[in-house]
């Protein structure tokens, strides 16, 4: 079947047989590599794009069902060079260890920050509460997540 | 390939997809897929056969949405977790909604899970069976030929959450005095997936309890309520022992019984401390 999906604000057109999950046109048929594969089952969060601005799980999710909807992958986030002031965060703050985990992460924490740049600790950890860090360099993570809403609300020169 | 085979049907109405759903043989419906698709994974790793065709409700717009007119409340069947936790509700009880939908599983995963997903996606655990039979809920159902069906919760649980139609949304009326109160235990720690769930609704008037109606989900069978628990409690009044006294009016069999020391120890606790809740309003 013709599937149109449109990917890091890119229209792209596939054939594919209607069985594959986002997760695997994604890293297989584009070679979006940035978006992990680990438990498969809901369970980690590594495999987190957004979708329509939200937080949702690639491994669950059928590519010809969400034509139409507006996907955004880790490589969506960084304008040319210069990257999403929440990557240069993580970076800034050094919030990445094994970084498996982190384009989950950081997607998830896109999708809060871009909805509410203030968020309170609460807040962090109920969004970020489907990714799962086996390193537990969650701190470093939380403060990367405060600091880049900081940014993101001031605007892009902002030093953090 | 994560999946078997499959041919993916998208109807656009509501009617189109109550007709697939009727015709189609060896099929599932796909809501939000956190339960669905999760277990087609899980069967084909296992070289177990599924579902040939997945009828998707992504795309009938008319199944989305919650809305409030008059005294009724209505939640679309492919109405996300976080959409519904998002929308306005009325002042009063039917915000018990907000805190089930706050409390379901991950972020992700709320932004991916339908209402309509949870409550007919078979699986004995999930949480609004409970919440929709204490609210006193109403679910709809459309056929082939357009006729609706409007089932009390606690019926379509007894039946085994079965259905020859395609459930598409849920109606709750507001009343004006009612209360609640919601519990839900997880599994374990690390799997955030339901021991119990439990939630009560009530009227007061001087004190007195009416119209009681408890939703118990024990995981083992479909959520169901227990009319010895709202027998003794439409005969009460609030009062601070109320909570412990109601562990003596138990329809025993519907707590699993023959689970663990510590699950009756949680159901024990999440009533008595739901009733406490309650009746702590209730005096004042």
């Amino acid at each position: 079947m013709e599937v149109n999906l449109t990917i890091n604000k890119k229209p792209i057109t596939l054939n594919l047989k209607g069985n594959e999950t986002l997760l695997e046109v994604l890293r297989d048929h584009l070679s979006l590599t940035g978006t992990k594969t680990a438990c498969q089952e809901t369970e980690c969060g590594t495999c987190t794009v957004m979708i329509n601005g939200k937080a949702t799980l690639s491994c669950i999710t059928l590519a010809a069902n969400v034509q139409g909807e507006e996907i955004t992958s880790i490589e969506g986030l960084a304008q040319g060079d210069v990257l999403h002031p929440v990557q240069q965060a993580f970076i800034e703050y050094g919030s990445v260890q094994c970084g498996f985990c982190i384009p989950g992460m950081i997607m998830s924490s896109v999708a809060l920050l871009e909805k509410n740049p203030t968020p309170t600790q609460e807040e962090i950890e109920y969004a970020l509460d489907g990714n799962i860090c086996r390193c537990a360099g969650y701190p470093k993570i939380f403060e990367a997540v405060r600091e880049a809403g900081k940014k993101m609300k001031n605007g892009p020169n902002t030093k953090i | 390939m994560l999946l078997n085979p499959l041919t993916l049907h998208l109807p656009k109405t509501r009617l189109e997809a109550a007709r697939l759903y009727k015709e189609l043989e060896d099929s599932k419906v796909l809501a939000g897929g956190t339960f669905l698709l999760n277990s087609m994974k899980l069967l084909k790793t296992k070289g177990t056969k599924t579902a040939r065709n997945v009828l998707s409700l992504a795309k009938v717009e008319d199944l989305k949405g919650v809305t409030f007119q008059g005294d009724t409340l209505t939640i679309k069947a492919m109405t996300r977790i976080n959409d519904l936790l998002a929308s306005p509700l009325p002042d009063g009880h039917l915000k018990i909604l907000h805190t089930v939908c706050k409390n379901i599983s991950t972020n992700p995963i709320r932004n991916m899970a339908t209402v309509g997903g949870n409550l007919t996606c078979r699986y004995t655990w999930t949480e609004m069976g409970a919440v929709m039979i204490a609210l006193d809920a109403k679910m709809h159902f459309l056929g082939p030929d357009g006729k609706e069906d409007i089932i009390a919760p606690e019926d379509f649980f007894k039946n085994a959450a079965r259905s020859e139609k395609l459930f598409t949304h849920v109606t709750i009326k507001t009343q004006g005095v009612a209360r609640t109160a919601y519990r839900r235990v997880k599994k374990t720690v690390h799997v955030d997936i339901p021991l119990l769930a439990i939630c009560v609704k009530t009227e007061i008037k001087d004190k007195k309890w009416y119209n009681t109606r408890i939703g118990i989900n024990n995981g083992s069978a479909f959520a169901q309520r227990d009319p010895v628990l709202e027998e003794f409690l439409n005969k009460s009044s609030s009062s601070p022992d109320l909570g412990k006294e109601a562990l003596n009016h138990l329809t025993n069999t519907i707590y699993d019984t023959r689970s663990s020391d510590y699950k009756q120890h949680m159901f024990r606790v999440s009533l008595k401390s739901a009733i406490e809740e309650i009746s702590q309003k209730g005096t004042l």
